[in-house]
Protein backbone atom coordinates (compact mmCIF):
# COMPACT_ATOMS: atom_id res chain seq x y z
CA UNK A 1 0.00 0.00 0.00
CA UNK A 2 2.80 2.36 0.72
CA UNK A 3 3.27 5.18 -1.91
CA UNK A 4 -0.32 4.78 -3.12
CA UNK A 5 -2.97 7.35 -2.52
CA UNK A 6 -6.51 7.27 -1.36
CA UNK A 7 -7.86 7.40 -4.64
CA UNK A 8 -5.77 4.40 -5.72
CA UNK A 9 -6.70 2.62 -2.81
CA UNK A 10 -10.18 4.16 -3.39
CA UNK A 11 -9.90 2.23 -6.91
CA UNK A 12 -8.37 -0.76 -6.20
CA UNK A 13 -10.98 -1.33 -3.13
CA UNK A 14 -11.59 -4.97 -2.79
CA UNK A 15 -13.25 -7.32 -0.84
CA UNK A 16 -10.28 -8.05 1.76
CA UNK A 17 -10.22 -3.97 2.00
CA UNK A 18 -7.13 -2.03 3.31
CA UNK A 19 -4.26 -4.03 5.11
CA UNK A 20 -4.28 -4.11 8.69
CA UNK A 21 -1.82 -0.98 9.03
CA UNK A 22 -1.32 0.83 6.36
CA UNK A 23 0.72 4.46 6.00
CA UNK A 24 0.06 7.22 3.06
CA UNK A 25 2.15 9.99 2.12
CA UNK A 26 1.01 13.17 0.37
CA UNK A 27 3.48 14.93 -1.11
CA UNK A 28 2.54 16.92 -4.20
CA UNK A 29 -1.40 15.75 -4.60
CA UNK A 30 -3.70 16.58 -1.96
CA UNK A 31 -5.98 14.14 -0.14
CA UNK A 32 -8.91 13.02 -2.04
CA UNK A 33 -12.13 15.06 -2.04
CA UNK A 34 -14.50 12.47 -0.45
CA UNK A 35 -13.27 8.75 0.50
CA UNK A 36 -15.56 6.28 2.04
CA UNK A 37 -14.36 3.11 3.58
CA UNK A 38 -16.79 0.73 5.43
CA UNK A 39 -14.96 -1.82 7.92
CA UNK A 40 -16.56 -5.04 7.76
CA UNK A 41 -17.16 -7.15 11.48
CA UNK A 42 -14.59 -7.64 13.38
CA UNK A 43 -12.17 -5.38 11.29
CA UNK A 44 -9.60 -3.83 12.50
CA UNK A 45 -7.83 -0.95 10.75
CA UNK A 46 -4.54 1.31 11.67
CA UNK A 47 -4.03 3.87 9.41
CA UNK A 48 -1.38 7.16 9.37
CA UNK A 49 -2.30 9.81 7.35
CA UNK A 50 0.98 12.01 6.31
CA UNK A 51 -0.29 14.91 4.40
CA UNK A 52 2.66 17.98 3.31
CA UNK A 53 0.58 19.20 0.05
CA UNK A 54 1.04 22.46 -0.88
CA UNK A 55 -1.91 23.13 -2.59
CA UNK A 56 -5.42 23.88 -1.00
CA UNK A 57 -7.99 21.72 -0.49
CA UNK A 58 -11.36 20.51 1.20
CA UNK A 59 -10.95 16.57 1.97
CA UNK A 60 -13.88 14.79 3.60
CA UNK A 61 -13.57 10.97 5.21
CA UNK A 62 -15.62 8.73 5.69
CA UNK A 63 -15.55 5.86 7.80
CA UNK A 64 -18.33 3.26 8.46
CA UNK A 65 -17.84 0.56 11.64
CA UNK A 66 -19.63 -2.75 12.12
CA UNK A 67 -19.84 -4.97 15.42
CA UNK A 68 -16.59 -5.37 16.67
CA UNK A 69 -14.51 -3.27 14.23
CA UNK A 70 -11.91 -1.02 15.21
CA UNK A 71 -9.84 1.86 13.29
CA UNK A 72 -7.52 3.91 14.75
CA UNK A 73 -6.39 6.59 12.56
CA UNK A 74 -3.38 9.40 12.99
CA UNK A 75 -3.09 12.04 11.10
CA UNK A 76 -0.19 14.67 10.68
CA UNK A 77 -1.26 17.21 8.28
CA UNK A 78 1.12 20.97 7.32
CA UNK A 79 -0.76 24.21 5.87
CA UNK A 80 1.81 25.95 4.61
CA UNK A 81 1.53 30.21 3.45
CA UNK A 82 -1.08 30.93 1.25
CA UNK A 83 -2.65 27.72 1.99
CA UNK A 84 -6.27 26.89 2.63
CA UNK A 85 -6.98 23.30 4.03
CA UNK A 86 -10.09 21.61 5.70
CA UNK A 87 -9.89 18.17 6.69
CA UNK A 88 -13.38 16.06 7.67
CA UNK A 89 -12.81 13.03 9.42
CA UNK A 90 -16.43 11.64 10.06
CA UNK A 91 -16.56 7.66 11.76
CA UNK A 92 -19.73 6.29 11.63
CA UNK A 93 -20.00 3.53 14.29
CA UNK A 94 -22.86 1.34 13.17
CA UNK A 95 -22.46 -1.80 14.63
CA UNK A 96 -22.09 -2.41 17.90
CA UNK A 97 -19.10 -2.52 20.32
CA UNK A 98 -17.14 -0.52 17.43
CA UNK A 99 -14.05 1.35 18.61
CA UNK A 100 -12.45 4.38 17.23
CA UNK A 101 -9.66 6.63 17.70
CA UNK A 102 -9.22 9.58 15.49
CA UNK A 103 -6.03 11.93 16.16
CA UNK A 104 -5.28 14.66 14.04
CA UNK A 105 -2.11 16.94 14.71
CA UNK A 106 -1.66 20.06 12.58
CA UNK A 107 1.15 22.84 12.37
CA UNK A 108 0.04 25.81 10.35
CA UNK A 109 2.13 28.36 8.65
CA UNK A 110 -0.66 29.91 7.06
CA UNK A 111 -2.83 32.99 6.72
CA UNK A 112 -5.50 31.39 5.33
CA UNK A 113 -8.21 28.63 7.38
CA UNK A 114 -6.76 25.34 8.47
CA UNK A 115 -9.73 23.37 9.88
CA UNK A 116 -10.07 20.29 11.18
CA UNK A 117 -13.39 19.02 11.83
CA UNK A 118 -14.14 15.45 13.49
CA UNK A 119 -17.12 14.07 13.86
CA UNK A 120 -18.00 10.62 15.50
CA UNK A 121 -21.67 9.54 15.15
CA UNK A 122 -23.22 6.64 17.46
CA UNK A 123 -26.98 6.13 16.79
CA UNK A 124 -29.11 4.26 19.21
CA UNK A 125 -28.79 0.53 19.76
CA UNK A 126 -25.08 0.73 19.00
CA UNK A 127 -24.24 -0.31 22.67
CA UNK A 128 -21.01 -0.99 23.86
CA UNK A 129 -19.56 1.43 21.03
CA UNK A 130 -16.19 3.54 21.90
CA UNK A 131 -15.11 6.57 20.46
CA UNK A 132 -12.47 9.42 20.79
CA UNK A 133 -11.72 12.26 18.19
CA UNK A 134 -8.82 14.46 18.94
CA UNK A 135 -7.41 17.05 17.38
CA UNK A 136 -4.09 19.39 17.79
CA UNK A 137 -3.22 22.40 15.41
CA UNK A 138 0.59 24.08 16.39
CA UNK A 139 0.55 27.53 15.00
CA UNK A 140 4.04 28.65 13.50
CA UNK A 141 3.04 32.36 11.82
CA UNK A 142 1.83 35.33 13.92
CA UNK A 143 -1.83 35.49 11.62
CA UNK A 144 -2.62 31.95 11.54
CA UNK A 145 -6.24 30.80 11.47
CA UNK A 146 -6.29 27.35 12.43
CA UNK A 147 -9.32 25.57 13.68
CA UNK A 148 -10.01 22.15 15.25
CA UNK A 149 -13.48 20.68 16.17
CA UNK A 150 -14.01 17.25 17.05
CA UNK A 151 -17.66 17.07 17.57
CA UNK A 152 -19.60 13.65 19.67
CA UNK A 153 -23.10 12.86 17.66
CA UNK A 154 -24.02 10.40 20.33
CA UNK A 155 -28.04 8.48 20.87
CA UNK A 156 -26.89 5.76 22.38
CA UNK A 157 -26.28 5.65 26.59
CA UNK A 158 -23.90 2.50 26.51
CA UNK A 159 -21.14 4.38 24.74
CA UNK A 160 -17.29 5.58 25.80
CA UNK A 161 -16.72 8.48 23.91
CA UNK A 162 -14.62 11.59 24.45
CA UNK A 163 -13.10 14.50 22.91
CA UNK A 164 -9.89 16.96 22.60
CA UNK A 165 -8.76 19.51 21.20
CA UNK A 166 -6.00 22.10 21.09
CA UNK A 167 -4.82 25.29 19.36
CA UNK A 168 -1.30 26.63 20.21
CA UNK A 169 1.91 28.22 19.40
CA UNK A 170 5.62 27.32 20.42
CA UNK A 171 5.64 26.39 24.16
CA UNK A 172 7.47 29.29 25.99
CA UNK A 173 8.74 27.36 28.33
CA UNK A 174 10.11 24.89 25.77
CA UNK A 175 12.07 26.92 23.94
CA UNK A 176 13.36 29.22 27.19
CA UNK A 177 14.86 25.71 28.25
CA UNK A 178 16.40 24.53 25.35
CA UNK A 179 17.89 28.27 24.62
CA UNK A 180 18.93 27.68 28.52
CA UNK A 181 21.22 24.93 27.32
CA UNK A 182 22.78 27.25 24.46
CA UNK A 183 20.90 26.37 21.61
CA UNK A 184 19.75 29.55 19.49
CA UNK A 185 16.20 30.55 19.28
CA UNK A 186 15.58 29.28 15.63
CA UNK A 187 17.65 26.27 16.66
CA UNK A 188 15.17 25.18 19.44
CA UNK A 189 11.92 25.74 17.70
CA UNK A 190 13.45 23.55 14.72
CA UNK A 191 14.03 20.48 17.08
CA UNK A 192 10.55 21.49 19.04
CA UNK A 193 8.89 21.07 15.57
CA UNK A 194 10.31 18.03 14.71
CA UNK A 195 9.67 16.40 17.56
CA UNK A 196 6.29 17.09 17.12
CA UNK A 197 6.32 15.39 14.60
CA UNK A 198 7.92 12.32 15.54
CA UNK A 199 5.30 10.22 16.98
CA UNK A 200 3.77 10.22 13.60
CA UNK A 201 7.15 9.47 11.59
CA UNK A 202 7.74 6.90 13.93
CA UNK A 203 4.47 4.60 12.51
CA UNK A 204 5.65 5.47 8.89
CA UNK A 205 6.98 2.10 7.76
CA UNK A 206 9.20 3.53 4.92
CA UNK A 207 12.20 5.24 6.27
CA UNK A 208 12.86 6.97 3.14
CA UNK A 209 8.89 8.65 2.97
CA UNK A 210 10.02 9.38 7.08
CA UNK A 211 13.13 10.81 5.48
CA UNK A 212 11.67 13.45 3.14
CA UNK A 213 8.95 14.08 5.82
CA UNK A 214 11.47 15.67 8.30
CA UNK A 215 12.91 17.72 5.51
CA UNK A 216 9.98 18.89 4.01
CA UNK A 217 8.86 19.94 7.79
CA UNK A 218 12.57 21.81 8.23
CA UNK A 219 12.44 23.59 5.31
CA UNK A 220 9.02 25.04 6.15
CA UNK A 221 10.27 25.52 9.72
CA UNK A 222 12.91 27.46 8.37
CA UNK B 1 34.29 33.80 34.80
CA UNK B 2 36.05 36.30 37.23
CA UNK B 3 33.22 37.76 38.59
CA UNK B 4 29.23 38.62 38.18
CA UNK B 5 27.99 41.85 39.59
CA UNK B 6 24.37 41.94 40.65
CA UNK B 7 23.46 45.68 41.01
CA UNK B 8 19.92 47.26 42.01
CA UNK B 9 18.19 44.44 40.11
CA UNK B 10 14.34 44.74 39.93
CA UNK B 11 12.55 42.84 38.12
CA UNK B 12 8.57 41.99 37.16
CA UNK B 13 6.01 39.14 36.20
CA UNK B 14 2.40 40.25 34.71
CA UNK B 15 3.02 43.88 35.99
CA UNK B 16 3.90 42.84 39.70
CA UNK B 17 7.56 43.11 40.85
CA UNK B 18 8.94 40.23 42.28
CA UNK B 19 12.23 41.99 42.79
CA UNK B 20 13.13 44.92 44.33
CA UNK B 21 16.25 45.79 43.77
CA UNK B 22 18.89 42.62 44.40
CA UNK B 23 22.66 43.46 44.98
CA UNK B 24 24.79 40.59 45.06
CA UNK B 25 28.57 39.45 43.94
CA UNK B 26 29.32 36.19 43.13
CA UNK B 27 33.23 35.68 43.18
CA UNK B 28 35.10 32.69 40.76
CA UNK B 29 35.40 29.81 43.15
CA UNK B 30 32.19 30.92 45.44
CA UNK B 31 29.53 28.33 46.50
CA UNK B 32 26.74 30.97 47.38
CA UNK B 33 23.71 29.55 49.27
CA UNK B 34 21.35 31.06 48.57
CA UNK B 35 18.05 30.86 51.37
CA UNK B 36 15.07 32.69 52.36
CA UNK B 37 11.64 31.90 52.84
CA UNK B 38 9.24 30.49 50.26
CA UNK B 39 8.31 33.24 47.59
CA UNK B 40 10.55 35.90 48.29
CA UNK B 41 11.83 35.79 45.05
CA UNK B 42 15.22 33.61 44.53
CA UNK B 43 13.65 31.66 41.53
CA UNK B 44 12.75 34.41 40.17
CA UNK B 45 16.34 36.00 40.70
CA UNK B 46 17.81 32.61 38.88
CA UNK B 47 15.45 32.78 36.00
CA UNK B 48 15.78 36.42 35.40
CA UNK B 49 20.04 35.78 35.38
CA UNK B 50 19.25 33.55 32.84
CA UNK B 51 16.65 35.17 30.79
CA UNK B 52 13.48 33.53 31.42
CA UNK B 53 10.81 35.60 28.89
CA UNK B 54 8.03 35.21 32.05
CA UNK B 55 10.27 38.01 33.78
CA UNK B 56 10.89 42.42 32.87
CA UNK B 57 13.93 43.50 34.45
CA UNK B 58 12.55 46.68 35.00
CA UNK B 59 15.83 48.17 37.00
CA UNK B 60 19.12 47.50 37.69
CA UNK B 61 22.41 46.00 35.94
CA UNK B 62 24.34 42.24 36.11
CA UNK B 63 27.27 42.73 34.78
CA UNK B 64 29.88 39.07 34.26
CA UNK B 65 33.20 40.33 34.10
CA UNK B 66 32.35 43.92 33.96
CA UNK B 67 30.27 43.65 30.59
CA UNK B 68 26.87 44.06 30.43
CA UNK B 69 25.05 40.62 30.60
CA UNK B 70 21.22 41.60 30.79
CA UNK B 71 21.43 42.46 26.89
CA UNK B 72 22.13 39.07 25.80
CA UNK B 73 19.70 36.57 24.61
CA UNK B 74 19.63 33.16 26.58
CA UNK B 75 21.42 31.18 24.82
CA UNK B 76 24.25 33.75 24.55
CA UNK B 77 24.40 33.59 28.22
CA UNK B 78 24.85 30.42 27.96
CA UNK B 79 27.41 30.20 25.79
CA UNK B 80 29.24 32.62 28.10
CA UNK B 81 29.28 29.85 30.52
CA UNK B 82 25.78 30.30 32.70
CA UNK B 83 23.96 27.12 33.57
CA UNK B 84 20.37 26.69 35.39
CA UNK B 85 19.30 23.82 37.04
CA UNK B 86 15.41 23.95 36.53
CA UNK B 87 13.35 23.13 39.39
CA UNK B 88 10.77 21.85 37.20
CA UNK B 89 12.43 20.93 34.01
CA UNK B 90 9.90 20.89 31.19
CA UNK B 91 9.04 17.85 28.54
CA UNK B 92 9.83 18.24 25.37
CA UNK B 93 7.86 15.45 23.38
CA UNK B 94 9.22 14.27 20.94
CA UNK B 95 12.77 15.90 20.94
CA UNK B 96 15.28 12.64 21.51
CA UNK B 97 17.52 13.40 24.97
CA UNK B 98 20.65 12.40 22.77
CA UNK B 99 19.89 14.92 19.88
CA UNK B 100 18.77 17.39 22.49
CA UNK B 101 22.66 16.68 23.99
CA UNK B 102 24.35 16.50 20.84
CA UNK B 103 22.97 20.17 20.08
CA UNK B 104 23.84 21.75 23.50
CA UNK B 105 27.50 20.05 23.10
CA UNK B 106 27.91 21.48 19.87
CA UNK B 107 26.70 24.94 20.53
CA UNK B 108 29.18 25.36 23.20
CA UNK B 109 31.76 24.43 20.86
CA UNK B 110 33.72 25.94 17.44
CA UNK B 111 34.08 22.01 15.77
CA UNK B 112 30.75 19.55 16.00
CA UNK B 113 31.77 16.99 18.94
CA UNK B 114 32.39 13.13 16.99
CA UNK B 115 30.41 10.50 17.45
CA UNK B 116 32.64 8.96 19.72
CA UNK B 117 33.42 11.44 22.48
CA UNK B 118 29.51 11.78 22.26
CA UNK B 119 29.38 8.75 23.24
CA UNK B 120 32.10 8.59 25.87
CA UNK B 121 31.62 11.80 27.49
CA UNK B 122 27.66 11.15 28.11
CA UNK B 123 28.37 7.64 29.14
CA UNK B 124 30.65 8.47 31.66
CA UNK B 125 28.05 11.82 32.92
CA UNK B 126 25.16 8.92 33.17
CA UNK B 127 27.44 6.70 35.44
CA UNK B 128 28.38 10.19 37.64
CA UNK B 129 24.44 10.93 38.44
CA UNK B 130 23.68 7.36 38.23
CA UNK B 131 21.54 7.10 35.47
CA UNK B 132 20.93 4.31 33.12
CA UNK B 133 22.74 6.09 29.83
CA UNK B 134 19.64 4.16 27.52
CA UNK B 135 17.71 7.07 28.55
CA UNK B 136 19.40 9.28 26.12
CA UNK B 137 17.26 7.30 23.11
CA UNK B 138 13.64 8.67 25.44
CA UNK B 139 12.22 12.10 24.62
CA UNK B 140 13.86 15.05 26.54
CA UNK B 141 12.17 14.53 30.06
CA UNK B 142 8.91 13.09 29.23
CA UNK B 143 8.12 10.30 31.90
CA UNK B 144 10.89 10.57 34.00
CA UNK B 145 10.59 10.56 37.55
CA UNK B 146 11.06 13.63 40.15
CA UNK B 147 14.33 12.48 40.93
CA UNK B 148 15.46 11.60 37.52
CA UNK B 149 14.55 14.95 36.17
CA UNK B 150 16.77 16.22 38.85
CA UNK B 151 19.82 14.03 38.16
CA UNK B 152 19.21 14.76 34.48
CA UNK B 153 19.45 18.43 35.04
CA UNK B 154 23.18 17.62 36.71
CA UNK B 155 24.35 15.83 34.30
CA UNK B 156 23.37 18.02 31.41
CA UNK B 157 25.78 20.72 33.99
CA UNK B 158 28.62 17.94 33.74
CA UNK B 159 28.30 17.68 29.85
CA UNK B 160 28.65 21.53 29.43
CA UNK B 161 31.03 22.56 32.19
CA UNK B 162 29.82 25.58 32.94
CA UNK B 163 31.68 28.44 34.68
CA UNK B 164 28.69 29.64 37.11
CA UNK B 165 25.87 27.42 37.39
CA UNK B 166 22.36 28.19 39.02
CA UNK B 167 20.62 25.41 40.67
CA UNK B 168 16.97 25.63 41.63
CA UNK B 169 16.05 22.99 44.35
CA UNK B 170 18.39 20.47 42.57
CA UNK B 171 17.96 18.42 45.86
CA UNK B 172 14.12 18.40 46.17
CA UNK B 173 12.68 15.10 45.81
CA UNK B 174 16.13 13.06 45.58
CA UNK B 175 16.57 9.83 48.13
CA UNK B 176 19.84 10.02 50.08
CA UNK B 177 22.26 8.18 47.54
CA UNK B 178 20.63 10.14 44.88
CA UNK B 179 21.50 13.22 46.83
CA UNK B 180 24.86 12.30 47.67
CA UNK B 181 25.44 10.87 44.40
CA UNK B 182 24.67 15.05 43.51
CA UNK B 183 26.67 16.44 45.91
CA UNK B 184 29.99 14.34 44.64
CA UNK B 185 28.94 16.38 40.84
CA UNK B 186 28.70 19.01 42.57
CA UNK B 187 31.96 19.00 44.18
CA UNK B 188 33.83 17.62 40.56
CA UNK B 189 32.32 20.38 38.88
CA UNK B 190 33.74 22.68 41.57
CA UNK B 191 37.05 21.30 41.46
CA UNK B 192 37.02 21.87 37.75
CA UNK B 193 36.34 25.57 38.38
CA UNK B 194 32.48 25.88 38.01
CA UNK B 195 31.08 28.44 40.47
CA UNK B 196 27.30 27.84 42.06
CA UNK B 197 24.93 29.61 43.43
CA UNK B 198 22.28 27.06 44.89
CA UNK B 199 19.10 27.83 46.17
CA UNK B 200 18.00 24.60 48.44
CA UNK B 201 15.37 24.36 51.67
CA UNK B 202 17.39 21.33 53.03
CA UNK B 203 20.64 21.54 55.34
CA UNK B 204 21.67 18.17 53.58
CA UNK B 205 22.84 19.34 50.31
CA UNK B 206 24.69 22.38 51.87
CA UNK B 207 26.12 19.64 54.26
CA UNK B 208 27.74 18.31 51.79
CA UNK B 209 28.71 20.76 49.43
CA UNK B 210 29.95 23.07 51.86
CA UNK B 211 28.94 26.74 50.81
CA UNK B 212 31.56 29.39 51.54
CA UNK B 213 28.78 32.12 51.03
CA UNK B 214 24.70 32.25 52.22
CA UNK B 215 22.77 34.76 50.91
CA UNK B 216 19.24 35.55 52.32
CA UNK B 217 16.57 36.82 50.14
CA UNK B 218 13.36 38.47 51.74
CA UNK B 219 11.08 40.30 50.14
CA UNK B 220 12.83 40.44 46.33
CA UNK B 221 16.04 41.79 48.37
CA UNK B 222 19.12 40.34 49.67
CA UNK B 223 18.99 41.30 53.29
CA UNK B 224 21.86 39.37 54.87
CA UNK B 225 24.75 37.36 53.67
CA UNK B 226 27.12 36.13 55.74
CA UNK B 227 29.62 32.02 55.36
CA UNK B 228 28.61 29.00 56.09
CA UNK B 229 27.83 29.30 59.67
CA UNK B 230 24.74 31.52 58.69
CA UNK B 231 22.96 28.34 56.46
CA UNK B 232 24.08 26.01 59.00
CA UNK B 233 22.12 28.30 61.72
CA UNK B 234 19.21 28.61 59.48
CA UNK B 235 18.87 24.64 58.95
CA UNK B 236 18.94 24.65 62.88
CA UNK B 237 16.48 27.60 63.71
CA UNK B 238 14.94 28.42 60.70
CA UNK B 239 14.54 32.16 59.61
CA UNK B 240 12.74 34.10 62.56
CA UNK B 241 15.87 34.84 64.32
CA UNK B 242 16.53 37.28 61.63
CA UNK B 243 13.40 39.29 62.90
CA UNK B 244 15.14 39.41 66.60
CA UNK B 245 18.44 39.81 66.01
CA UNK B 246 18.89 41.55 62.50
CA UNK B 247 15.09 43.30 62.44
CA UNK B 248 14.64 41.45 59.11
CA UNK B 249 10.81 41.81 58.46
CA UNK B 250 9.85 38.00 57.33
CA UNK B 251 6.58 39.24 56.27
CA UNK B 252 5.39 39.23 53.02
CA UNK B 253 4.85 42.71 51.67
CA UNK B 254 1.36 43.19 51.36
CA UNK B 255 -0.78 42.24 48.12
CA UNK B 256 -2.28 44.93 46.52
CA UNK B 257 -6.25 45.24 47.17
CA UNK B 258 -8.46 44.35 44.10
CA UNK B 259 -11.68 45.65 44.04
CA UNK B 260 -14.05 42.85 42.83
CA UNK B 261 -16.58 45.56 41.57
CA UNK B 262 -20.19 45.85 41.80
CA UNK B 263 -22.51 42.82 41.16
CA UNK B 264 -26.07 44.21 41.88
CA UNK B 265 -27.24 47.21 43.13
CA UNK B 266 -30.12 48.18 45.33
CA UNK B 267 -32.74 50.35 43.62
CA UNK B 268 -34.60 52.60 45.79
CA UNK B 269 -38.26 53.55 44.36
Amino acid sequence: MMGKTLQDVLEVSSPEGLEQECSFYFEGKPLPEHFSYALKEKEELVLTLVDFSPSSYHSDLSFTLKANSRIVLKMFSLCPRSVEKKITVSIHHLGKDSFSRVSFFGIDFSEKKFSFVGNSYIPKGMSGSDTRQEGRITNLAKDCKSEVSPALYIEENDVKASHGAALGTYDQDQVYYLMSHGLDETESKRLITSGLLRPILERLKSKEIAQRAQKALEVFSL
Amino acid sequence: MEQLQIQGLACSVEGKEILHGVDLTIDKGDVIALLGPNGHGKSTLLHCLMGSPHYQVTRGKVLWDKEDFLSLPTDKRSKKGLFMAFQNPPDVPGVVTMDFFRGMINAHREKPISLLDFYKTTTKAYEQVGLDSEMASRHLNEGYSGGEKKRNEILQMLLLKPELALLDEIDSGLDVDALSLVARAIDKAREEGTTFLVISHYDRLLEMIHPNRTAVMVNGKIALEGDEKLSSRIAKEGYSFLEREYHIDLSKAEEEKISLGVCGAKVSR
